[in-house]
């Protein structure tokens, strides 16, 4: 599924005008708050759920070669983290919905969490 | 110049997660013992023991004040005072931040008692110090740098809790001033990965119970066991230096 009907979808808030991979084809995810974590198992090419908003969220995604982070539950990552992510790439999202309604429904959209 | 061993991460009593048996005295004199001659009390969010224990002390060894602040992200820092007025000012902003605890709190997260320098319990902190604070990394940096401490990363190589676990990869930016490592008996090296981080390795014990202190430490190069002298050892400075950790 292309990542601009994911946000269309789920009503996502891009953070990172210019940087929104609309037309990306998605079909994997991750969620975590650890970021060590997401380094070891984030899908390439995937998207990552988080409420981690600390500037090492753009970093560890760029390494993990993820296309676009979805801020869960109201969080806002401060303007240096949108900066970083403009840069680098990467698309920021934000969502008021809880870590739990979001990966649910990418799920019901058909995404999947990396092989095991 | 001479070798003082030091411990410089040990919850007392007022830490939930630590023994009971951590009071000042038994903490003293655990360390007296394991012939360490500086210890840090850094309790998680919280400074309320250190005075009692830097009195316990006396003249048998140096006790420098301490808090681990945990910070949004969960990460642990301990931040290092010139003094116990400075740790508890520092503690009282975190403090503040931190929700009140209720009747149950005490039964699942342990109890945090304040003690004297007998030991004895003078009263319980009624803060959640086992809560995360709303402060961010580089907030918590910033509030132990404006107390005059030094802002350490705590047990790095732990799989929790840590820059590393929560961050994923070391922020250069963070401003710390020195890295700390928890290495178990017979491997000294563990920290030999995290020295390309240009900071100063610190080995310390994060001790919770009498058993664990001494048992991983640092050796500091000082003209005498002292807080300045420490700071001045993280810098190189002046011949100080930490000699092996």
């Amino acid at each position: 599924m292309k990542l601009g009907d994911i946000a269309r979808e789920l009503r996502l808030t891009c953070l990172t005008p210019g940087v929104d991979h609309a037309d990306q084809e998605v079909a994997a995810g991750y969620v975590s708050d650890l970021l060590s974590d997401v380094l070891a198992n984030g899908p390439a090419g995937g998207v990552l759920v988080t409420v981690q908003v600390h500037l090492n969220v753009v970093a560890v995604v760029v390494h993990a070669e993820m296309t676009a982070v979805l801020f869960a539950h109201g969080r806002q990552p401060d303007e240096a983290v949108r900066a970083k992510a403009i840069e680098e790439g990467v698309a920021l999202y934000a969502s008021e919905d809880s870590a739990f309604e979001i990966v649910g429904r990418l799920h019901a959209l058909g995404l999947r969490g990396p092989a095991v | 110049m001479n070798v003082f061993p030091a411990d410089l991460h040990i919850h007392t009593g007022l830490s939930p997660c630590a023994a009971d048996e951590m009071t000042p005295p038994a903490i003293v004199d655990a360390a007296v013992r394991s012939g360490l001659s500086m210890i840090a009390i850094c309790d998680h969010n919280a400074a309320g023991n250190t005075a009692a224990t830097q009195r316990a002390a006396g003249k048998a060894l140096t006790v420098l004040a301490g808090m681990e602040v945990t910070s949004a992200e969960e990460v642990h820092t301990v931040g290092l005072f010139p003094g116990a007025g400075a740790a508890v000012a520092a503690a009282d902003e975190v403090a503040g931040s931190l929700p009140e605890t209720d009747d149950d709190y005490a039964v699942r997260f342990g109890q945090q008692w304040l003690m004297d320098a007998d030991g004895h319990i003078t009263g319980a902190e009624r803060r959640m110090l086992a809560a995360a604070t709303p402060f961010a990394l580089s907030e918590v940096v910033d509030l132990i740098h404006r107390h005059g401490g030094v802002a350490v990363a705590a047990h790095v190589n732990r799989p929790s809790f840590s820059v590393i676990s929560q961050l994923g990869v070391f922020p250069q930016d963070a401003g710390f001033d020195a890295i700390e490592v928890f290495s178990p008996p017979g491997r000294p090296s563990a920290g030999a990965s995290f020295s390309s981080f240009g900071l100063p390795l610190l080995c310390s014990s994060d001790s919770h119970y009498l058993g664990d202190i001494g048992r991983v430490r640092t050796e500091l190069l000082l003209e005498k066991p002292t807080f300045e002298e420490f700071v001045l050892a993280l810098g190189g400075r002046d011949g100080r230096r930490v000699a092996h950790a």
